[in-house]
């Protein structure tokens, strides 16, 4: 086959591995069903492949590296959603899809289908490093400094079964980006990547520490400019120290993280110069020979776009105010003159954030081979992505989508809410995030409201765990259990953009019942104090969070 | 080591595990047999649950379950767990209605 756009194109040897590693995994299975594997023996193996026990049955975590998928992966997900599944997928905030109604004895039959179109479930659970996530535009924004997927690529076969950290201290999250947007929440990764060209070739500005979770923290930057040749140099060397030091003995206090607060990020640093100093650069040099190499199983998309198409696209937004409101809040500039980069909102009003059906998946397969050259991106933030589309094109794009329920105007606005699968399908949790972000999403519904209050990104987490980033929400729910009972906290004023930051806890936490209408005054308080221009992070900014939670607690 | 259980006036137990082949939620019902509606399980008392426990565990691999553990619930045709967590598992999941557990399966 050709090159997909977006991805790197398997040769001969990546899928004899997985299919080398499907048969390792059918034994085990079949050991476990004998009985010769017990529970204990078998579930780290299963994890290793993206197998995890939940509330109601087997969830299958599938990988999509840096959240790119071309339109027959796609097709292949809904076929799996279809015949294996109850008819839909979940996409997550690690640009992954998890399907949560798996049979254990299907999971080598589902793998082999996977492998088929070179996608698989290998480190989407486990110790090890995770899916490398990139940014979504990747490629196409005009704010782009560089494509990062090259090297998200290179990442991906450097940690993939790497040797040395397959059984980390904790699980490990690294993203890359090469926009000075910072679109990947890249300080709050164990490691973020930011890529820049530089005169020298390119140059990666690395920040290590960062994290939600329990213990939120942002990252610190380690390094401004490390060269393209010492780049896996460098986070080998970074993943050593903690792979050396890094707890074991609480898993709490077990991500880098806490290491680095430990260390503080000079010792860190000072730790990884020791490290780097034994290695030999020889061994580990990022060629350019390698790069073009992988960047030559890219395949690159003619760009260019009908004479017009801009005008075009003008016409249709004067002539069709609802379309135009959609492309306000769900578009962004491409850089080829002509073109545009579509987010489709996979967060319907009063549906599951992040749920797509098989029909779904299968007719956006369709329309991503009609509009965007076959491609298709998971966004960290529970959405799609069409990353190439000719502008003359987007009204009837926007008519397709609207017909199978993913034309919403809502993208980053109240109704674009990330939510976790929480109490309904995950077995850590301790509340329902997502009824709240149903109640929520239908109570905003309307679409001319969204675009009133303007930018506004809530986050719910079912636990402390924090699959929902709810400290990066600009108003974010944490699920907590009183009695068995559910109960959420608000934190206000979080965001994981450059100007990263946790949001700070707003009061004791409400009930479940209490915190639709407890946001919803939120709301209201902020469009009646808000001054001219002002989004919601401002008015906090401004007035600290004192009108908010008198508001939030008006009548408890 | 067994966990600290709660257990409010008139509450009794009931044993849960999920089935090895599809992660189904099970509940064990007075013979011993794992079924997959609550309707069926046997509500112990606080002071019987533990044999009961210890027999389910030494057996779970014959019965092809595994992670078996006690739920409170107050008594009722079906009993009801105390947890929201335990009672999204024995009725199914909130958001997908059309997924609820047939009771008397």
């Amino acid at each position: 086959m050709n090159a997909p756009v977006g991805h790197y194109l398997y040769n001969a040897a990546d899928r004899g591995f997985l299919g080398e590693r499907i048969a390792e995994f059918e034994g085990q299975v079949r050991r476990r069903l004998e009985g010769s594997l017990s529970e204990e023996e078998f579930k780290p193996l299963r994890l290793m492949n993206g197998l995890y026990l939940q509330l109601h049955a087997y969830m299958l975590r599938v990988a999509i590296p840096y959240g790119v998928l071309d339109s027959r992966q796609l097709r292949k997900l809904a076929h799996v959603a279809r015949r294996y599944d109850r008819g839909y997928g979940h996409f997550t905030t690690r640009q992954n899809i998890q399907f949560n109604w798996i049979r254990l004895e299907d999971t080598p039959a589902i793998l082999r289908e996977l492998a088929d179109v070179d996608m698989h479930a290998i480190q989407t659970s486990g110790n090890c490093i995770r899916n490398v996530t990139s940014d979504q535009f990747a490629g196409a924004a005009a704010d782009e400094l560089m494509d990062p997927r090259v090297h998200a690529e290179i990442l991906r076969q450097w940690s993939t079964l790497h040797p040395e950290f397959t059984f980390l201290p904790r699980k490990f999250k690294i993203a890359i980006s090469g926009s000075p947007q910072d679109r990947v929440a890249a300080r709050f990764h164990d490691i973020g990547i930011l890529a820049r060209p530089s005169e020298a070739g390119p140059v990666f500005r690395i920040f290590v520490g960062g994290g939600l979770g329990r213990t939120p923290l942002v990252g610190q930057e380690m390094f401004d400019s490390v060269p393209e040749e010492r780049l896996l140099m460098t986070l080998e060397a970074i993943l050593r120290v903690y792979n050396a030091y890094g707890r074991r003995d609480n898993i709490y206090k077990a991500r880098i993280k806490i290491l680095v607060q430990a260390l503080g990020i000079d010792g860190y640093r000072a730790e990884v110069e020791q490290e780097l100093a034994r290695m030999n650069p020889d061994h580990y040099r990022l060629s350019p020979e390698t790069v073009e190499a992988i960047r030559a199983r890219f395949a690159a998309p003619d760009l260019s776009a009908p004479e017009g198409a801009s005008d075009a696209l003008a016409r249709d937004r004067r002539d069709n105010p609802d379309f135009a409101r959609w492309v306000r809040s769900n578009t962004h500039p491409h850089f080829a003159p002509g073109r545009i980069v579509v987010t489709v909102s996979v967060k319907p009003a009063g549906e599951i954030p992040g749920d797509a059906s098989a029909d779904q998946m299968d007719a956006l397969a369709d329309i991503a081979d009609r509009y965007s050259f076959g491609e298709i991106r998971v966004t960290h933030l529970q959405n799609l992505v069409l990353a190439h589309v000719a502008q003359d094109r987007l009204l009837a794009l926007w008519q397709e989508l609207q017909a199978i329920d993913l034309g919403d105007a809502n993208h980053e606005l109240i109704g674009d809410i990330v939510a976790c699968p929480g109490l309904d399908y995950c077995a850590l949790a301790n509340a329902r995030s997502i009824p709240i972000a149903q109640k929520l999403s239908a109570r905003f519904a309307d679409s001319t409201l969204q675009e009133k209050i303007g930018p506004l990104r809530i986050n719910i987490s079912g636990c402390i765990n924090a699959c929902g980033h709810h400290h990066v929400g600009h108003i974010g729910l944490l699920g907590v259990d009183k009695r068995g009972e559910e109960f959420f906290q608000i934190t206000l004023g979080g965001r994981a953009d450059d100007l990263a930051r946790t949001g700070a806890i707003l009061g004791a936490a409400l009930p479940e019942d209490d915190m639709v209408d407890a946001i919803a005054r939120i709301v209201d308080r902020y469009l009646s104090i808000r001054e001219t221009g002002e989004g919601f992070l401002d008015t906090l900014t401004r007035l600290g969070d004192a009108p908010f939670k008198e508001a939030a607690y008006e009548t408890v | 080591m067994k966990r600290a259980i709660r257990i409010g006036q008139g509450e009794g137990l009931v044993l849960t595990a999920n089935r090895l082949l599809d992660g189904n939620i099970v509940w064990r019902d007075e013979s011993g047999i794992w079924r997959p509606s609550i309707a069926h399980a046997a509500v112990l008392t606080p002071d019987h649950y533990e044999s009961a426990l210890d027999s389910a565990l030494a057996t779970a691999q014959k019965d092809a379950v595994v992670g078996v553990y006690e739920v409170v619930v107050r008594p009722g045709r079906p009993p009801q767990p105390v947890s929201v967590r335990e009672r999204i598992r024995a009725f199914g999941p909130t958001v997908h209605p059309q997924f609820a557990t047939e009771l008397e399966a």
